[in-house]
This record gives structure tokens, C-alpha cells and sequence, in this order.
């Protein structure tokens, strides 16, 4: 696994919030340790029974969590990420949609900076299946195992944990990188870091129209991983010019369309699937000592 | 958001971005106006790019020729977007033409110049471009770093330096995605002015930009009727030229069924994501619009219930077939209430599909036998 496991002690910033809160609770449901919510001006409070401090830093002291998912709305997201940052919070899962890019290249600089580690933002969150979830990820769907997962969808990467749930082949860690063409982490460095992973055995990327990651990616795995990686681009039917629901997907002045990242793919040795089951399918072709019966 | 020239320019002129003395006008009478002499170049005012090529730049060398003119280009559509008015500027010496933009790097993550000492060129496909990261915050120095690098030296050096630093405080100040001037030009008094500009506004950050209140609704004129109805409701309808409606939740899904759908046959008709978390309502809605489309025949809606509840959208389907009984539909609902979802349209008689591919082979197998066309309301 990778990024999270049980121990991870995790805060909700903007945890009074509607969405904060109910995420909060499906958290806890699903038994990731969440320590603390941090709202400012509801210092003392509870959120389903998980006490409320007014700061960060105030939180960090306190619990010593070390991890903090982010819902507060799009124009607070940045001051709340840089104050994550200072107090030394070493994993930022920032859910939020709808961040001004400028914003997100400040806050992105900030963490470089500081050597820490930021997913999102406009993501699902990350998920390490039967111990620790953080994000609005539905836990029913995944089930523990040996496949890593990255992606730049939400309900895309349900739909592909579904066809691997399905077919026996349970996740050591998901990541939904998120939609937006400025963000935290990206492929190399996750893919590195499930390349590294022992629990891991076999890679699904799971990208989309807009940008070049994908095809930077490619040739990082020829060159790098040594684990199989199996494809999937979303978008091969998307027009070019549109912006097809996230900010990211875009196909602009001809780049970033989904044939060039499958061509990509293939031309360095990934396999390419083009339905969600046939990424359970070959995922069980490269591996079939995963295939539970 | 996309802006016009005109706009473009004043918010360059207030950010201290010489530009041509100008005036806008939306009749042909309206010429006599112009207060700096003939000849001058009409430009129609349209959000398209390409206009140049379409033929929507003239010159004029007289009060005469110019009105016969501009009641054709007041007329013009360049790729599918209405000519909304025209800019009017004198016809200028020009010693030199550069292309300069700020926009985002995806790759860097961060604001950069993009730049060339040729001008008015297609960007893209042009390899005399320069690229250099904006450190934030900014400093002038960077600017000046730039105009070296383009090969000026002296006085020039100072002023294209002083235009790079002004469009990049523009750009951070404005929020924008992109600020570009194509061309910017050197006259033959060594003047330094924006001739041509585009803007882009991120639409992330209309509602902290005071400046650009009110401006949407008609910078969103060449956006179809069920376009325009998806986003008043905060929802991204893109349509496309097939026969199967799609409605699905989330953006990568809602592509990953569209690419299905052709990789078996069938023809996507539009591009629809009803979101996570979307009531009943709004999935009522967003039905409409898919329905709404004259060339849909069938609808294929793909709900995985992460968050999104299926049982809200049971009951706005409900409703939805007592309204449009003779609509073909073909629903693949999974996950959250499944069971839920399954009683309460158990009496309205359709039937789920749990799998996927299976929905979607349905729905193309169901719009390649349709003879009969659009469905309307019961009465």
C-alpha cells in the first residue's frame, strides 16, 4: 500500500461543513482514524463525535495527525492548504471543485517546497481497501489486494474497482489524482511509489483527454517500472475544443487526444484496455497468480 | 470565459498595454465616428478564432467603401459564432509584429510566457517559440529576461519588457487562463502597442471577479438552447452528432459509456454528467435535456452509485416515464440503494441493467432498429 494505511491519523478541514460532515461520518464508518475537524470559530464543538479544533497547528499539537482532507469551499481552499502546509500536515487530500488554477499553482509551489505531498485537487481522495479511506470515495466497492490504482476520474475509477472487485482482484491502493489540469501529484511519482510498494504487484493508470501526463507517463513506465501497467483512456469520442466536464479534459489545438495517449501506451508496452471489464480482464491476464477463485 | 477584442483591449489599456485608438460600432453609419482619419481596418467582433482567414478583417480607404463593408461583416459567422459588432483602428505603420502570452503550464504547474519575434502566426505550430516560467511573485526582471531573449537590446529592450510585466500583472489580477497579444508591434516610431488580443477569463473565478459581473450571459451566446439550459442548471451538456442520449454521473464515466457505445456500434448524441449528489429534480432536468435533442431516438443513462443515491434517481425517472411513456430508454442503475431503486420502478415496468456492457449493447441495438423520430410530452 501506499500513501495511507490504519495508522494514518487523519483531520477534516472544513469538517462542520455539509459535505465535510458527512463525509466525516462515512470515514469513521469505514474506519480510518480520523483524529480531529478543524473549523475556525468552532474550536470545542464535536462533529459525530470527533472534537472540533480552530486551527491546524492548534490540531497538529494536539493529535499529531499528519494527514488532513480539505473540503472547505474553492476560494478558501488555498489559505487552507497553505496553513496545512505550515503546520506541518505531510499529506494534503484536497477534494475541492472548482479551485481557481492560479490559486492551485500557488498552493502546489508551496508543497514542493515544504518536501510534502498533495492529492488533488477536484478529486475522489485516496483509499488503501480494509484500512483507511480519506476523500468521498464509496469503500463498499473496493476490496483489499495487490492492484494499485491511478486515476483522473471519480465515478470512473468506481467503475473499474467494480469490474476488479468483481472479478476477484481486490486494490492495495487507489488514488484519484483528480480532474484538474493543475494538481499534486501526478503519475510518475505515484507510479514510482507502487513500483517500490511490496503489497503491489500490478498497475492500473487510468487516464483521459487533455494534457500530455499520459504520454510523459508512458515512457517514465518503459523506462522505469517494473511492475505490468494496464491502461485505459476515457474520451476517444470527445470533440476537440470541449471541455468535457472537467476542467482538465480538453482536447486544445489538436493535443491531448485520447488516440495519442493510447498510441503512446502501446508503443511502450502498456496494455491498452477499452472497456472497464476488459481492465479486470487483462489485469487477470498479466497476473493470474492474482485471480482469487 | 472567452472575450472579445474590444474587451480584451480596454482591459489591456487599463492595465497601462498601449493600444490603437479605436471605435466600436454596430451600424454601418456609426463609421462616421471615427475620429482618426481614413483608411482604417474593420474587424468583426466574434469569439471564434480564425476570423482573418474567414475574411472577417478589411481595410477601408474611405467613408464610403468602409459603411458598404461593414453591412457584410455585420453579418458574419465565423465557425458557427455571430459577429457582434465591429472594431474600427486607423492603419498603422508597422515595423516589426511579435507574439506575446501569459497562460498556465500543465506540465510545470505554474504561469509562463510564451513568446516569438514573428507575430500574427499560428502558435501552435510555429518553432520559434520561446517558453519561460513565471516565478510567483513576480519580478520585472523577468520580463526584461524575455525581451533579451527575443533578441532586443536598448530602449526596445525596456519597453517590451514593461508590456510582458503589465500583461502578466493582468493575468494574475483578472484570474485569467489566458492573456495573449497576436500581434504585438513595434511601429516605425518605435511604439510599442497591442494590435490584436484574446482573453480568457477561468470560469472557476467569475464569482471572485467583481470586474467581469453581469458579462456571461452574453459571452455565451453561441452556445445551443439545451447548452445554455445544462449550464444554468451547473451542468455540462456537449452535443454531439449521434442518435443515443446519454446521461451519466461523473465525467470520466459519462466518456468512458460515450467511447463504448461506438466501440459497439452505436453513435453518441451528446455528452451529459448529472454530477455526484444530483436530487431529484436536477436528474429530472438534466432527462429533459437528453430528451429535449431532436435526433435522440434512445436514451442510455449509467448511474454508479458512489454518493449519488440511486433511489433520487429512481423517482425522477418515475416521473420522467409517466411524462414521455413512449421514450426508449435503457437504464444501467448500481450501487448505493440499488434495492431501493429496484422497487420503485418496479411498477413503472422497466428494466434495470446492472452490467455495463450490457446496457450499452442494448441501448445500440434498440437505436439501430428506430424508424420512428422524436418522441414528444403526453398530453
Amino acid at each position: 500500500m501506499i500513501l495511507i494505511d490504519k495508522n494514518t491519523k487523519v483531520m477534516v478541514q472544513g469538517a462542520t461543513g455539509k459535505m465535510g460532515s458527512s463525509h466525516l461520518k462515512r470515514m469513521l464508518a469505514y474506519g480510518t482514524k480520523i483524529v480531529a475537524g478543524v473549523t475556525p470559530g468552532k474550536g470545542g464543538t464535536e462533529v459525530h463525535g470527533v472534537p472540533v479544533y480552530d486551527s491546524v497547528k492548534e490540531t497538529v499539537e494536539k493529535t499529531g495527525a499528519t494527514t488532513s482532507v480539505i473540503f472547505v469551499p474553492p476560494y478558501l481552499a488555498l489559505d487552507a492548504g497553505l496553513e496545512a502546509l505550515d503546520a506541518g500536515v505531510e499529506l494534503i487530500c484536497l477534494i475541492t471543485e472548482g479551485i481557481p488554477p492560479q490559486d492551485t499553482a500557488k498552493l502546489v509551489a508551496a508543497v514542493k517546497e515544504k518536501g510534502a505531498k498533495l492529492v488533488g485537487p477536484n478529486c475522489p481522495g485516496v483509499i488503501t481497501p480494509g484500512q483507511c479511506l480519506i476523500g468521498i470515495l464509496p469503500g463498499q466497492i473496493f476490496s483489499a489486494g495487490k492492484v494499485g490504482m491511478i486515476s483522473r476520474s471519480g465515478t470512473l475509477t468506481y467503475e473499474i474497482a467494480l469490474a476488479l472487485t468483481d472479478a476477484g482482484l481486490g486494490q492495495s491502493t487507489c488514488v484519484g489524482v483528480g480532474g484538474d489540469p493543475i494538481k499534486g501529484m501526478g503519475y510518475q511519482e505515484l507510479l514510482q511509489m507502487f513500483n517500490d510498494d511490496k503489497d503491489t504487484e500490478v498497475i492500473v493508470l487510468i487516464g483521459e483527454i487533455g494534457g500530455n501526463a499520459e504520454e510523459v507517463a508512458a515512457e517514465f513506465i518503459k523506462n522505469n517500472i517494473k511492475k505490468p501497467v494496464v491502461g485505459f483512456i476515457a474520451g476517444v469520442t470527445a470533440p476537440p475544443g470541449k471541455r468535457m466536464g472537467h476542467a482538465g479534459a480538453i482536447i486544445s489545438g489538436g493535443k491531448g487526444t485520447a488516440e495519442s495517449k493510447i498510441a503512446a501506451f502501446k508503443e511502450n508496452g502498456i496494455h491498452v484496455a477499452l472497456t472497464p471489464s476488459e481492465v479486470a480482464q487483462m489485469v487477470a491476464k498479466a497476473v493470474p497468480q492474482l485471480v482469487k477463485a | 470565459m472567452d472575450l472579445y477584442e474590444y474587451e480584451a483591449k480596454k482591459i489591456f489599456a487599463e492595465g497601462g498595454i498601449t493600444v490603437p485608438p479605436s471605435v466600436r460600432i454596430t451600424k454601418p453609419e456609426e463609421l462616421a465616428k471615427v475620429h482618426f482619419g481614413f483608411p482604417v481596418t474593420l474587424k468583426v467582433q466574434v469569439l471564434a478564432g480564425g476570423r482573418g482567414k474567414a475574411g472577417g478583417i478589411k481595410f477601408a480607404k474611405d467613408l464610403n467603401e468602409g459603411q458598404e463593408l461593414a453591412k457584410t461583416l455585420l453579418k458574419m459567422v465565423v465557425k458557427d459564432s455571430k459577429t457582434e459588432s465591429l472594431l474600427v483602428e486607423p492603419k498603422l505603420n508597422i515595423k516589426k509584429e511579435l507574439y506575446l502570452a501569459v497562460t498556465l503550464d500543465r506540465e510545470r504547474g505554474c504561469a509562463i510566457f510564451i513568446a516569438s519575434a514573428e507575430g500574427g502566426i499560428e502558435i501552435e505550430t510555429s518553432d520559434t517559440v520561446i517558453t519561460m516560467p513565471i516565478p510567483n511573485p513576480y519580478h520585472p526582471y523577468v520580463g526584461r529576461e524575455l525581451a533579451r531573449k527575443l533578441g532586443f537590446t536598448g530602449n526596445l529592450l525596456v519597453k517590451v519588457a514593461d508590456v510582458a510585466s503589465k500583461l502578466y500583472k493582468i493575468f494574475e489580477a483578472k484570474d485569467l487562463d489566458l492573456a495573449e497579444v497576436n500581434p504585438l508591434i513595434i511601429t516605425e516610431g518605435d511604439e510599442v502597442l497591442a494590435l490584436d488580443g484574446k482573453i480568457t477569463v477561468n470560469d472557476d473565478a467569475l464569482n471572485r471577479q467583481r470586474y467581469f459581473d453581469g458579462w456571461l450571459e452574453r459571452h455565451t451566446m453561441d452556445l445551443s438552447e439545451r447548452e445554455r439550459r445544462s449550464k444554468m442548471i451547473g451542468l455540462n451538456l456537449v452535443e454531439l452528432d449521434g442518435n443515443i442520449g446519454i446521461l451519466c454521473n461523473g465525467a470520466g464515466l459519462t466518456m468512458a459509456t460515450m467511447d463504448m457505445v461506438k466501440k459497439f456500434g452505436g453513435r453518441p448524441g451528446n455528452f451529459l454528467d448529472v454530477g455526484g449528489g444530483s436530487d431529484q429534480e436536477k436528474t429530472l432536468e438534466a432527462l429533459e435535456i437528453v430528451n429535449d435533442n431532436p435526433e435522440c431516438d434512445v436514451m442510455l443513462l449509467n448511474i454508479l452509485g458512489g454518493i449519488t443515491a440511486c433511489d433520487e434517481v429512481a423517482s425522477a425517472l418515475v416521473k420522467f416515464i409517466k411524462k414521455y411513456p413512449e421514450r426508449k430508454l435503457v437504464v444501467r442503475l448500481r450501487g448505493n440503494n440499488q434495492d431501493v431503486a429496484e422497487k420503485i420502478l418496479a411498477e413503472s415496468g422497466l428494466k434495470l441493467i446492472p452490467d455495463l456492457e450490457a446496457a450499452v449493447k442494448e441501448a445500440v441495438a434498440q437505436s439501430t432498429s428506430v424508424t420512428k423520430k422524436p418522441v414528444g410530452a403526453k398530453a
